[in-house]
């Protein structure tokens, strides 16, 4: 009785997760047919082109490792109802950093400059976190709106450090010099995926591993579900906070060393793409509804949407932008629950479905 | 003296679409809805004003049709938020990042970089106030400006007035402190919400029209920069309140203006454009280190 209990729970929290996706592509649908274009045939493009043969499928992993991380960093904390935005200022300055050592510093081995890239890279993402980090714990100051201005004051920062300082004076346009080779993630055989990938789900794993079986785990579902109660048993929410803010910043850090050694290898001012691997992650961290299940399908159906989109350029004339469409009327249809999850007044529909499952 | 007249004039031009944010954001937030749809809904005014004078060479349409757009979005904000009870954060930032989509996606399709306006000039709407104008200092700070940027001097008074004199204002106010109690009066505290929203979403349109019309005559996508988030962050150091919130956004727009002139004139120019930014983050944190003493309660959460 328990099993079916939860087995329809969790047909419920799918549902809420595709109804989302499907009004999004819908009405994606309709702005391609208002431009004249084949909406079917754009959507099969982009499938197609994504999952359906091995270059595009192991491409969709690429694009996936770093925002696996991301997503995970952004669910540890929204997860705990903290609203840190942070994850793109910190994956950035991580990136930009692990590039100016991958470049500048030589003569290290294969594996020992790939380490220091991601040591300085943690380094780095964790220093910077410090500052919404310590504020919201010690001062109560909004971690939401500090986060989001820091990733700005970034934007600047690192834009004055790529056009002045460290900019390759070879390059016709602002960009880092690119990383030695003996800091390169290089792609494995003939697909489109470099090892990074592994580093990635290692770090997933463990990530995901806290948030399920460990008492930090617990603590930060306590603190989702009622920040004053969980304070008030005694958990240490503020000790939390700083936790898992630390927690997060040393993900993004992994995150934005692994993107620059095994995809990018220089920094540019679009070094994070648009709208920004932190922003992906955060939209796969509310698609997944905070489960590491749920990250893992969301995070690998994102990533063919990102990998379909570099392709429809080439076949149709529908602006790339349709994507950043579809994303942001995901978001919005994931900000409310269709069916409610808790008291399920479509009872009907949940026996059906553990029906269908008995059979 | 004219390096103070540059620093104060860009003070002014900087002030008055932010200010006209905060004030009408704030609206909201004495409801207890956080909008932080500010910044989405001043672009899609930016863009829709822009876009219907370059396609109707009418001005009065483009002021309506900014407006319209940007409530047209608050609507949407308060029917996910208000109607469904769905996360407000998330439905403002899915509104942050369609926006830009948006306007992206009709630029492409339009196969247009940037939006200018070639019939226009800025100069023709530039008000001129007939006495304060001619005198020498102060008056070209003060006067020759577009219509918007007085309306947000005015508003000050009428977000103040409506807030705090009016019926609705309490209205407002007492939905945002106790909605349960609200609901035990017998008032409608879902059309307080989505009322207060659509101040917040009218004032950003107009706000938006003002830093691209009527300011440069020309749009380029996410050319608001962050200014709504600059207002939510003024909004959070003055609680809200009118008074308080101007003078915090005339802080970071003095801030900015400094930042800018000394752009000019030193090397290091992007790395002071980082200045305000952290500026902002120190003022909001003593202004809620000073606003905590008076809060009784403990811990990370307690508020």
């Amino acid at each position: 009785m328990n099993k079916t209990k939860h087995s329809s729970h969790i047909g419920v929290k799918t549902f809420n997760s595709v109804m989302p996706v499907l009004l999004a592509f819908v009405i994606g649908a309709v702005i391609i047919a208002v431009i004249g274009e084949n909406p079917l045939e754009t959507y099969r493009i982009m499938i197609t082109k994504s999952l359906f043969d091995i270059k595009g499928l192991t491409r969709t992993l690429q694009v996936a490792a770093p925002l696996f991380l991301t997503a995970i960093a952004t669910s540890l904390c929204f997860k705990a109802n903290i609203f840190n935005m942070g994850i793109e200022g910190q994956l950035v300055f991580g990136g930009f950093m692990a590039g100016i050592v991958g470049h500048y510093v030589t003569g290290l081995g294969s594996v020992p400059h790939k380490l220091l890239c991601f040591g300085v890279s943690i380094l780095c993402a964790v220093v910077f976190a410090l500052i919404p980090t310590l504020l919201r714990a010690y001062l109560r100051v909004d971690e939401m709106v500090v986060t989001l201005v820091l990733n700005y004051a970034m934007a600047r920062i690192l834009e004055y450090l790529s056009s002045g300082i460290f900019k390759d004076r070879g390059a016709g346009y602002v960009a880092t010099p690119p990383v030695q080779d003996s800091a390169k993630f290089f792609l494995m055989g003939t697909t489109k995926v470099s090892p990074f990938i592994f580093i990635a789900i290692l770090v997933f794993i463990l990530a995901a591993f806290i948030m399920i079986r460990t008492k930090l785990g617990y603590t930060i579902t306590a603190m989702g579900k009622n920040p004053s109660f969980a304070e008030a048993t005694g958990l240490q929410t503020r000790r939390t906070v700083v936790v898992l803010m630390m927690l997060s910043a040393v993900i993004a850090g992994i995150a934005g060393a692994g993107y620059m050694l095994s995809e990018k290898t220089f920094y540019t001012l679009d070094f994070s793409g648009s709208p920004g691997l932190g922003w992906d992650g955060m939209l796969i961290a509310l698609l997944g509804r905070h489960s590491p299940a749920g990250i893992v399908a969301a995070c690998l159906f994102y990533s063919a949407l990102k990998t379909g989109v570099e392709k429809i350029g080439l076949y149709t004339s529908v602006p790339n932008e349709i994507v950043s469409i579809i994303q942001g009327l995901i978001v919005l249809f994931l900000a409310v629950q269709f069916m409610d999850e808790r008291y399920g007044f479509m009872e009907k529909f949940r026996q059906k479905l553990a029906a269908g499952k008995e059979a | 003296m004219g390096a103070i007249n540059s620093i104060v004039y860009e003070t002014v031009v900087y002030l008055g679409p932010v200010l006209l944010c905060v004030l009408g954001g704030l609206f909201a937030y004495k409801a207890n809805v956080l909008n932080i749809a500010l910044e989405g809904m001043m672009l899609m005014g930016a863009f829709m004003s822009v876009l219907t004078a370059y396609k109707t060479e009418n001005l009065l349409l483009s002021y309506l049709a900014a407006v319209a757009a940007a409530m047209a979005l608050g609507l949407v904000f308060s029917f996910f938020g208000v109607k469904m009870k769905g996360n407000v954060i998330v439905i403002g930032l899915a509104i942050n990042m369609l926006v830009p989509a948006v306007a992206g996606f009709i630029m492409k399709v339009m196969n247009l970089p940037t939006i200018t306006l070639s019939w226009f000039s800025t100069k023709s709407i530039q008000l001129n106030i007939p006495v304060i104008g001619d005198i020498p200092i102060i008056g070209p700070i003060l006067s020759g400006h577009p219509p918007i940027t007085y309306l947000s001097y005015l508003m000050i008074l009428i977000a103040a007035v409506v807030l705090y004199k009016t019926r609705f204002g309490v209205y407002v106010r007492v939905t945002g402190e106790n909605e349960d109690a609200a609901v035990s009066l017998g008032l409608k505290t879902n059309l307080y919400k989505t009322a207060a929203i659509l101040i917040g979403a009218f004032c950003c349109g107009l706000a938006g029209a003002n830093i691209s019309m009527e300011r440069l005559s020309l749009f380029t996508n996410n050319m608001t920069a962050s200014r709504g988030f600059i207002a939510i962050a003024a909004i959070y150091c003055g609680r809200g309140k009118p008074i308080p919130c101007t003078l915090y956004t005339i802080l970071f727009a003095v801030i900015n203006a400094l930042a800018e002139y000394f752009s000019l004139q030193v090397s290091a120019s992007l790395l002071l454009k980082a200045v305000p930014y952290f500026a902002m983050v120190a003022v909001l944190s003593i202004a809620s280190a000073v606003n905590r003493r008076n809060a009784a309660d403990r811990g990370a959460f307690a508020d």
